[in-house]
């Protein structure tokens, strides 16, 4: 009774050896000369894929809302072009965003970045040798489970019952257990992932197109739709609501702009930089990373 | 009775062999890319490279280990579209070259403020000759940014052509750069401002 299993064990062992040279072998394969057969290297793997109707757009699908198959025409060039000709092709050259007001973003744009680089970041910086990071982190998260109902609400309408459910239950957890919101367990415990949805998405799904590109004094890049997704969201916050009743137009004022540092001081500052640094066209760069993440956010 | 236990062990042990096999060779993209990034984060975590006045030394090692999985003149291609096919072979070499300098500024330069961030890998597609690989960064401030490396097999050697960082492809970010210069100016003026961009920050670092 026991030998057939040793046998069994036996001729797995054996086998698991064998797969650990054919993977060392296979791991081998990717750092050395490329050895694969010449059949392979002389066709041109573009054009191979092209034929199949399988070339991967550069550009992800919904970017667009023409899938650049039309392009795919090979031109008649050269044989060494072909190659080349075939992947230019595919570039479809339609911005993402159309950019009427252009001069006075680009105005508005650089009036920004100024304000950024001379008042906003010397505050945070300021601020960030005050305050050590873990206590910038939980100030964000009580700011951040306060406006749970801007979530809770546009995960509603954009039919995420699920999403609605998970954010209802981050509050619950966050708010008691995580102590008034100042400790996220729900994520570190709970595994539930906060929901990122605004109403700018929710207006998306309902079909609203973006509109024309608008930037915004100190609040930055966005669109028609987004602006009013900004206003959508306000109306769902409670910190308005707050503001509104209970306190001045200028310590409302100081609250946002305190929960708008912090929240700069965290990340937002290097993510600003990271984009605008190192383009050649900050405006350009930062628009195309604005539009893109923001398609991003409401396929997902 | 014997002789068939012997088969039957033999068939499941074939299976086994045959179905992990497969999955290690789908997974060559992800594990080579896992890798190199392994290979950086040794470089980024080696205390002896630390502090502020190793920068440069720390920069060159992370970009010997980290280059050679990078097609740059792929991203060059991609990044300059369909004004590519225009220019001269030098004009390409000089562009791959500019286009390659911007890349490890923009890429090394990040990295100065690594601070125990972690790559996990997620998932990966791979169709014939493409892959695209997601992984999730996650900062030791709890947040996650996703990343996706879109690789491509040129022959026998995967290589990364275009890196997306929350949706944002970095290949599509200097396209639209690249082409609104170029719908209003020469390809000579852009060349220029990219040199311009670049002994700015020379002088700056000074």
């Amino acid at each position: 009774m026991r030998k057939p299993v040793f046998l069994m064990l036996v001729v797995v062992f054996t086998i698991c050896l064998c797969k650990e040279f054919v993977c060392a072998e296979d791991s081998a394969i990717p750092e050395g000369q490329p050895v694969k057969t010449a059949q392979e290297v002389e066709t041109p793997i573009i054009n191979k894929a092209n034929e199949e109707g399988e070339l991967k757009p550069i550009v992800q699908a919904g970017q667009f809302d023409k899938t650049p198959k039309e392009d795919k025409t090979p031109a008649i060039t050269t044989p060494e072009d072909e190659e080349q000709e075939n992947k230019d092709d595919i570039k479809p050259e339609t911005p993402l965003v159309k950019d009427p007001l252009q001069p006075y973003n680009r105005a508005i744009f650089a009036f920004n970045d100024k304000a950024y680089h001379y008042f906003i970041k010397p505050i945070y910086t300021g601020y960030n040798s005050m305050v050590p990071e873990k206590a910038r982190v939980s100030v964000r998260n009580f700011f951040t489970n306060i406006k749970m109902p801007v979530r809770f609400f546009n995960c509603l309408f954009q039919g995420e019952l699920k999403g609605a459910g998970t954010e209802l239950a981050r509050f619950v957890i966050n708010s008691t257990v995580g102590v008034a919101g100042f400790f996220d367990p729900a994520k570190s415990k709970f595994h539930l992932q906060r929901q990122e949805r605004d109403f700018g998405q929710t207006l998306a799904k309902h079909k609203v197109n973006s509109g024309i590109y608008i930037v915004w004094p100190f609040l930055g890049p966005s669109t028609v739709r987004d602006t009013a997704g900004l206003a959508g969201d306000a109306v769902l916050n409670p910190i308005s609501w707050v503001s509104y009743f209970f306190l001045t137009p200028l310590e409302g004022f100081g609250n946002y702009s305190y929960d708008t540092v912090n929240d700069i001081s965290i990340d937002k500052g290097q993510t600003y930089e990271s984009v605008t640094k190192p383009a050649i066209d900050p405006y350009i760069a930062l628009q195309d990373a604005y539009v893109q993440n923001r398609i991003k956010k409401i396929k997902d | 009775m014997k002789s068939r236990r012997i088969l039957s062990a033999l068939c499941i042990g074939v299976f086994c062999f045959l179905g992990t096999t497969t999955l290690s060779h789908a997974g060559e993209p992800g594990k080579l890319l896992m890798e190199t990034i392994d290979k950086g984060l040794v470089v980024l975590k080696d205390p002896s490279l630390k502090g502020d006045e190793k920068i440069q030394e720390r920069r060159q090692k992370l970009w010997k280990e980290i280059s050679p999985i990078f097609n740059f003149e792929e991203m060059s291609k991609r990044a300059l579209g369909q004004h590519w096919k225009n220019r001269t072979p030098d004009e390409r070499k000089e562009f791959v070259e500019l286009f390659t300098n911007i890349m490890k500024d923009a890429y090394i330069g990040k990295t100065d403020t690594y601070s125990g961030e972690k790559i996990v890998l997620i998932g990966e597609k791979q169709d014939n000759h493409y892959a695209t690989i997601q992984t999730k960064l996650i900062t030791n401030k709890n947040t996650e940014v996703s990343v996706e490396y879109n690789m491509l097999n040129n022959p026998g050697e995967w290589k990364i052509y275009d890196v997306i960082i929350e949706g944002v492809s970095l290949v599509n970010n200097y396209r639209s750069q690249f082409n609104n210069i170029l719908i209003k100016s020469s390809y000579k003026e852009l060349v220029q401002k990219i040199k311009e961009k670049k002994g700015k920050e020379e002088t700056a670092k000074k």
